[in-house]
């Protein structure tokens, strides 16, 4: 389940290459090698955002129904597979299910001047 | 009114080729499968029927969200069959389907069929035990732990827990009308219910929810004892599905339970060994906590043994 980064520097954990990750495609992680992804990076209208791997309905529950599947079939919507909640992907808000209105808590990351992707270690 | 089970589930899905994988890593048998969606049957016959989600020709779901569009029931005999129909027709529409089932809707808006079992009786022992004192026994000479590679398949079709808005209303319904009866209850939660033709524990369970979560907690296939069902969580594990709670033990029930995320937009469990009742069953009832849900939970971690240069998340390296 888990993906272990491979490089620590300087407080950011690098994650993978930027490009790695194809529109409408996510991918998790465990940058703080806890044997679960903690965080996810999806990319949608071309920009990539990352999110705790948390659903707000179940406090910690993880989305995910299948490695690195944390969207619907045509990649427009971010889905918690535990009970169907549905995210919009630019502003993690839930649109359908449980938790409606709620948000889900993103995660900074950066990409650098070499396309390499990395998130901040805490 | 004999109703014996679950016989099958129908979902809609918008992956068909991912939900038809995601089933058969669990164990089950796909049968008559094309991209369209198909079957896929425990040992018994009871199934999973996945199809395209903007198929027309499935019921609607009970809320918008839950993709369980049909539940269908064994009955034991036509006698059963047309005593249901007889009984739903009194307040609501009953449709003849062309094979033979009836179709119709409960009171929590799910779309329900029964028909005339297809369930397949069969022999194959269960998980023995060697447990000093006993009277049965593992033969002498067979293994308790089974050859690497070997299958492990769900027996049959077990139970589904609906998110109902009116709890008791859904209760009254399968209880009043459908023959049900309360075998055991979390206070303020809901019931677990038995059809009259079944000794398990429960085939349903309810839970009162708010009308954003109207649908599917879960549903689950029985294995065939708990070495099966956590062997075989432990393989699907391993091929990247995501567990969510378990493996550990009920205590209404007993049944030994591991829940993973499903691309149902529900829950889906593996379980083995659940308590059997008849009518001298006295139903208890408990208040919905960690201690009153589970006897034991375990926790996963990965395949590990004590040793020089052995270290990874290992607690004595």
């Amino acid at each position: 389940m888990a993906t272990t980064p491979d490089v620590t520097v300087a407080g950011l954990v690098r994650l993978c290459r930027a490009d790695e990750i194809g529109e409408g495609r996510s991918r998790g992680f465990d940058p703080h090698e806890t044997g679960e992804d903690t965080i996810f990076v999806l990319r949608s209208g071309g920009v990539l955002r990352g999110w705790r791997n948390a659903c707000p309905h179940v406090d910690g529950a993880p989305m995910a129904w299948r490695r690195d599947a944390y969207l619907n079939a045509d990649g427009t919507r971010i889905v918690c597979h535990a009970h169907g909640a549905e995210f919009l992907p630019d502003s993690g808000t839930c649109v359908q299910g449980p938790c409606i209105g709620k948000r889900l808590t993103a995660v900074p990351i950066v990409i650098d001047r070499c396309g390499d992707l990395w998130v901040m270690e805490k | 009114m004999k109703i014996v089970g679950l016989d099958s589930l129908i979902f809609g899905v918008d992956d068909v080729p991912g939900a038809a994988r995601f089933l058969v890593d669990y164990g089950l048998t796909p049968v008559d499968v094309s991209e369209a969606g198909g079957r896929f049957e425990a040992m018994d016959g009871t199934s999973l029927i996945i199809t395209r989600d903007d198929d027309p020709r499935l019921p609607p779901p009970p809320a918008p969200g839950c993709r369980l569009r049909k539940t269908m029931m064994g009955v034991a005999d036509s006698a059963a069959l047309q005593a249901v129909a007889a009984e739903l027709r009194r307040d609501r529409e009953v449709r003849a389907l062309p094979d033979g089932s009836i179709e119709s809707v409960d009171d929590s808006n799910f779309v329900i069929g029964f028909r005339v079992t297809v369930r397949r009786p069969f022999v194959l022992p269960g998980e023995m035990f060697n447990a000093p004192g006993g009277v049965v026994f593992r033969p002498v000479n067979s293994l308790g732990v089974p050859p690497p590679g070997t299958a492990i398949r769900p027996r049959s079709l077990s139970h589904v827990v609906y998110f109902v808005p009116d709890v008791l209303k859904a209760e009254a319904f399968y209880v009043n009308r459908l023959g049900f009866r309360c075998t055991d209850r979390f206070t303020a939660t809901g019931p677990f219910l038995q059809p009259a033709g079944s000794l398990d524990h429960h085939t349903h369970f309810l839970i009162g929810a708010p009308p954003q979560m109207h649908g599917v907690e879960h549903f689950t296939f029985h294995f065939g004892g708990p070495s099966e069902m956590i062997a075989n969580g432990c393989r699907f594990v391993e091929k990247g599905y995501q567990a969510f709670w378990g493996p550990g033990r009920h205590i209404l029930g007993s049944n030994w339970f591991w829940y993973f995320n499903s691309p149902f937009a529900c829950h889906i469990e593996m379980d083995a060994d659940m308590d059997l009742h008849d009518a001298s069953w006295t139903p208890r009832e408990a208040t919905l906590s960690a201690d009153t849900s589970q006897t034991f939970l375990l926790k996963m971690r990965k395949k590990w043994t004590p040793g020089p240069g052995i270290h990874e998340n290992g607690d004595y390296a």
